[in-house]
């Protein structure tokens, strides 16, 4: 049997609320691969974007502005009903997700099923909403900083306060209609409002519970409130990252343990979800967030329980390998390089033009580079400081070193890679203009998952998701909404 | 056996065959046997993995502690792929796997006649991830790339260090490893979804600077907007929260303080014993702490500073304020939450007599807890198991691959 999956350029439409357009183009090998995403907002086609050529091709780069991409065409006229071709293909369709959650530890599990194709219905407090949504910058539009906007991506947001008891009843019954549900509440609140997993798994045996909490819902610190940056500094993380006896640093983004912990998952749902099916039953996954981080640090529990080793804060390089950091050129600017072998040590050599520094009486071997750290690192610094970033880059790469641009976010606007890539999708938000957020990973070639919109606003499905889905009366929607329960 | 299995493991009866090296996509194999599917290592006879040589050796043939943490659960079998009889091996084991992992260079794989067009015709249900420094495509899709590199391309490592100071190591130099290893896990189990609705399989294409650059919240919009360029924030992060960051006790520790709603920093003006820092003519409101962070984290830092860590963190705790110490890994080993989690977990090695311990698994799942049934294997330790119970194999071929240097 063959896969043959080349899909034309599809419309979907989001319940009317946003209008988005996206081809898929299903590679069969490496010479198809190439993904062409492109977005429209409501006031019709903006921008299309990232176009990548064929490896073969050496035309120039698609640098993605409006009209070099592929046209789609106008959609604002579009009347056509769900087309549900398109979502159909994606591997999570038919399936609902609820996001209780808060901030990100969690909901961006949601966010992974709904670039998937889940439908997300994000459940918020009627009046305050998902406190993310004041998190961050600030935009035009009073419910959505950029944080929300990217983060929020791809859900409908329906307004439920579950501190009433009609807003229990109502969530239950919302419970009850989907397969997946996501909070974040510290262990113990749903089940103070009555909503703990006997009452819900009861509402629905089929249910798949992602519980994210920053410290899980077992253990003496579980009532603790806890976030990334506590999780980070508790699971391990931030006594690493800095200069040996100098101050901790952040280790490089605020919300890191909440992607960390989303990851996690997304992995239990998915595999909750392959158990369902075979059984019928749902079950709980339960993540502490401290966890996620503690899990990505390769051996230093063996290393300690084995050796008594602690290890302490590395500054810009690691225990394993020599030269092996971030070095300053000669423009100022910084370049990473990282000699994991005894091969890359002699290529990067080669580069410098020292290729007798990597004999085996000098610095050839690992161990004689560890031994010498700081005279091998001199070398490096010394070399890199004596050129451009783009001529150490260039000398290494052909050479086939390992080297990067410490790059800082204009720098990755630029990149031509991730512009390639399409790893920044350009999107019109109406109102806003072009908000730039960073595209869906990873990238599947039969079924590659697509952003159908950014943050929505506040309650901007409850309607729909109350009638159609509940089926309940307009004039009962309204009596709950003057009551502040939806 | 670690966890009671309550039922079947989501993934028993899935054959992976891990052939790639180090961490990033051999992680996302090591995710799929720790909830029942059977992996395959497939290695080079000689030296196998490089992760066997990465890191702090151990008595077991030298295999180091992140080899045998993180080879968990698999099966090792040797297979040269450079050789003709080997390939030709590896298709038959492609043929009765459902899952591959790998990561050499875009076009390695090709070379030796195995590119996805070969695989994918032996077996049409195949889901191949693909993990690289770079992707698949792209102008640097033939560079090499490791996660130091991944953090420095991806914009995580710009963003570590004090600010003008030299960015530094991101906590931890194999964190765009395990990140990659997770995004890849999560496509293969999206593939094995939609393989099950249509027969299909497909192709994952991870790129290590990609997983990296997912993970920065509003990193991307705010300079696509504003134009904004995050620089590297040292201890304190005080663009939207304050106070957000690391600060030193009294005697010589360090504790993690983050106020991200005001409800929050009321709770720490409480456990400070000061109230009246929360008023909104102080510093009740984000915002005017966000404009006046250098006298609100001075306050902060002069607080923790004139108490030990034990003490901060039990003011905080009682209020509710979110704080937490900096551990380091012997704190997280005398630390009562991971104990009462089960986070740390010892095997003992039979031959060598070592106790490894290594961090147990998750998520947790509350029906179909995942297993680590056992740690890294020895190199070639399930060769010929492999090639007589699954290919059929017999001795004598067997003898003759071996004496030709082929398994």
């Amino acid at each position: 049997m063959r896969c043959e999956g080349g899909i034309a350029p599809g419309f979907s439409r989001s319940r009317g609320q946003l209008v988005v357009e996206y081809a898929t183009v299903c590679f069969r090998s490496q010479e198809d691969f190439g993904p062409i995403i492109s977005f429209t907002s409501q006031k019709g086609v903006r921008s299309v974007t990232f176009m990548e050529q064929h490896p073969g091709d050496t035309s120039t780069k698609d640098d993605g502005h409006e009209g070099d991409g592929i046209y789609i065409g106008d959609q604002e006229s579009s009347q056509e009903q769900d087309s549900p071709a398109e979502t159909e293909k994606l591997p999570m369709s038919g399936v609902r997700v609820i996001d209780v959650g808060t901030f990100l530890a969690g909901p961006y599990a949601a966010s992974i099923l709904g670039e998937f194709g889940a439908e997300i219905l994000k459940v918020e407090h009627p009046i305050a909403g998902d406190p993310m949504r004041r998190f961050g910058t600030p935009t035009k539009r009073h419910d959505a900083t950029l944080a929300w906007l990217s983060e929020g991506r791809n859900r409908k947001s329906v307004t439920i306060d579950l501190r009433q008891k009609e807003g229990v009843e109502l969530f239950l019954k919302l419970v009850a209609k989907s397969d997946v549900l996501v909070e974040n509440f510290r262990p113990g609140t749903m089940e103070e409002w009555g909503l703990g997993w006997q009452v819900l798994s009861e509402a629905n045996p089929g249910l798949v519970m992602l519980r994210v909490s920053g410290y899980g819902q077992t253990g003496p610190y579980r009532r603790r409130s806890g976030f990334a940056h506590i999780a980070h500094a508790f699971g391990g993380l931030s006594y690493l990252a800095g200069f040996p006896g100098e101050t901790p640093v952040l280790p490089g983004t605020t919300p890191l343990g909440d992607y960390m912990s989303s990851l996690y998952g997304a992995i239990g749902i998915m595999l909750a979800l392959r158990h369902r099916e075979k059984t019928g039953r749902g079950q709980v996954i339960d993540i502490g967030t401290y966890e996620a981080v503690f899990r990505q640090l390769d051996e230093i529990a063996g290393a300690y329980g084995l050796f008594g080793k602690i290890r302490e804060r590395e500054g810009v390089g690691s225990f394993v390998a020599v030269p092996h950091g971030h070095f300053r050129t000669k423009d100022d600017k910084w370049i990473a390089i990282a000699c994991t072998t005894d091969k890359m040590f002699e290529r990067l050599s080669e580069a410098m033009e020292r290729p007798e520094l990597a004999s085996s009486t000098l610095y050839g071997e690992q161990r004689k580079r560890l031994a010498a750290r700081d005279l091998v690192n001199q070398i490096v610094i010394e070399w890199v400081g004596s050129l451009t970033r783009e001529e150490v880059q260039r000398r290494c790469l052909d050479k086939e070193v390992p080297v990067g641009k410490v790059n800082s976010i204009a720098d990755i606007f630029e990149d031509e890679h991730f512009r390639a890539r399409g790893n920044l999708a350009h999107i019109e938000e109406e109102g806003l203009g072009e908000v730039v957020v960073p595209n869906v990973i990873p990238t599947l070639s039969e079924t590659p998952a697509r952003i159908t919109n950014l943050g929505p606003p506040l309650g901007n499905a409850t309607d729909e998701v109350m009638r159609e889905l509940l089926g309940i009366s307009v004039d009962e929607i309204r009596r709950l909404r003057q009551r502040k329960i939806i | 056996m670690i966890h009671e299995t309550k039922a079947e493991l989501p993934l028993a009866g899935i054959r992976v065959i891990d052939v790639a090296t180090v961490i990033a996509a051999p992680y996302c194999a090591t995710v799929l046997g720790e909830f029942g599917a059977e992996v395959l290592k497939v290695e080079h006879p000689l030296g196998g993995d490089v992760l066997r040589r990465f890191g702090t050796p151990t008595q077991r043939q030298g295999d180091t502690l992140t080899w045998l943490s993180e080879a968990r659960n698999k099966k090792s079998v040797t297979i040269d792929l450079h050789r003709p009889e080997g390939v030709d091996l590896f298709k038959k084991l492609i043929e009765k796997s459902d899952i591959l992992c790998e990561n050499f260079r875009p076009g390695t794989l090709e070379k030796w006649g195995l590119g996805w067009e070969v695989l994918h015709d032996i077996n049409p249900g195949l889901i191949m991830l693909r993990v690289t420094g770079y992707g698949q495509y792209g102008p640097y899709k033939d560079r090499p790339g490791f996660a130091r590199i991944a953090h420095a391309v991806g914009g995580i490592a710009y963003l570590a260090g004090m600010p003008k100071g030299r960015p530094v190591t991101p906590g931890s130099t194999t964190m765009g490893d395990y990140l990659t290893g997770l995004y890849g896990c999560i496509g293969v189990l999206m593939a094995l979804r939609y393989r099950e609705r249509t027969g299909c399989g497909q192709y994952v294409d991870a790129a290590l600077y990609e997983s990296v650059f997912r993970c920065t919240d509003e990193l991307v919009p705010i300079y696509g907007m504003y134009g904004i360029v995050r620089e590297r924030h040292g201890p304190n992060h005080n663009e939207f929260e304050c106070p957000h960051g690391h600060f030193p006790t009294k005697d010589g520790k360090w504790v993690a303080i983050a106020c991200a709603t005001d409800k929050l920093f009321t709770r720490l003006a409480m456990a400070m014993e000061r109230p009246e820092l929360a008023s909104s003519s102080t510093y009740g409101e984000q915002k005017t702490r966000l404009e006046n962070c250098h006298d609100v984290n001075e306050i902060v830092r002069d607080w923790c500073g004139s108490l030990t860590r034990e003490e901060v963190l039990e003011r905080c705790y009682a209020t509710g304020a979110p704080a937490g110490p900096l551990n380091n890994i012997a704190d997280i080993f005398g630390n009562r939450q991971f104990h009462a989690r089960r986070n740390l977990v010892a095997m003992d090695e039979e031959e060598t007599g070592e106790t490894i311990i290594v961090p147990s698994v998750i998520p947790r799942l509350s029906e179909t807890p995942g297993q680590i049934r056992h740690l890294g294997p020895k190199l070639g330790e399930h060769t010929v198991e492999v090639l007589k119970d699954l290919l059929g194999i017999d001795d004598c071929q067997i003898d003759e691959l071996r004496n030709k240097r082929v398994i």
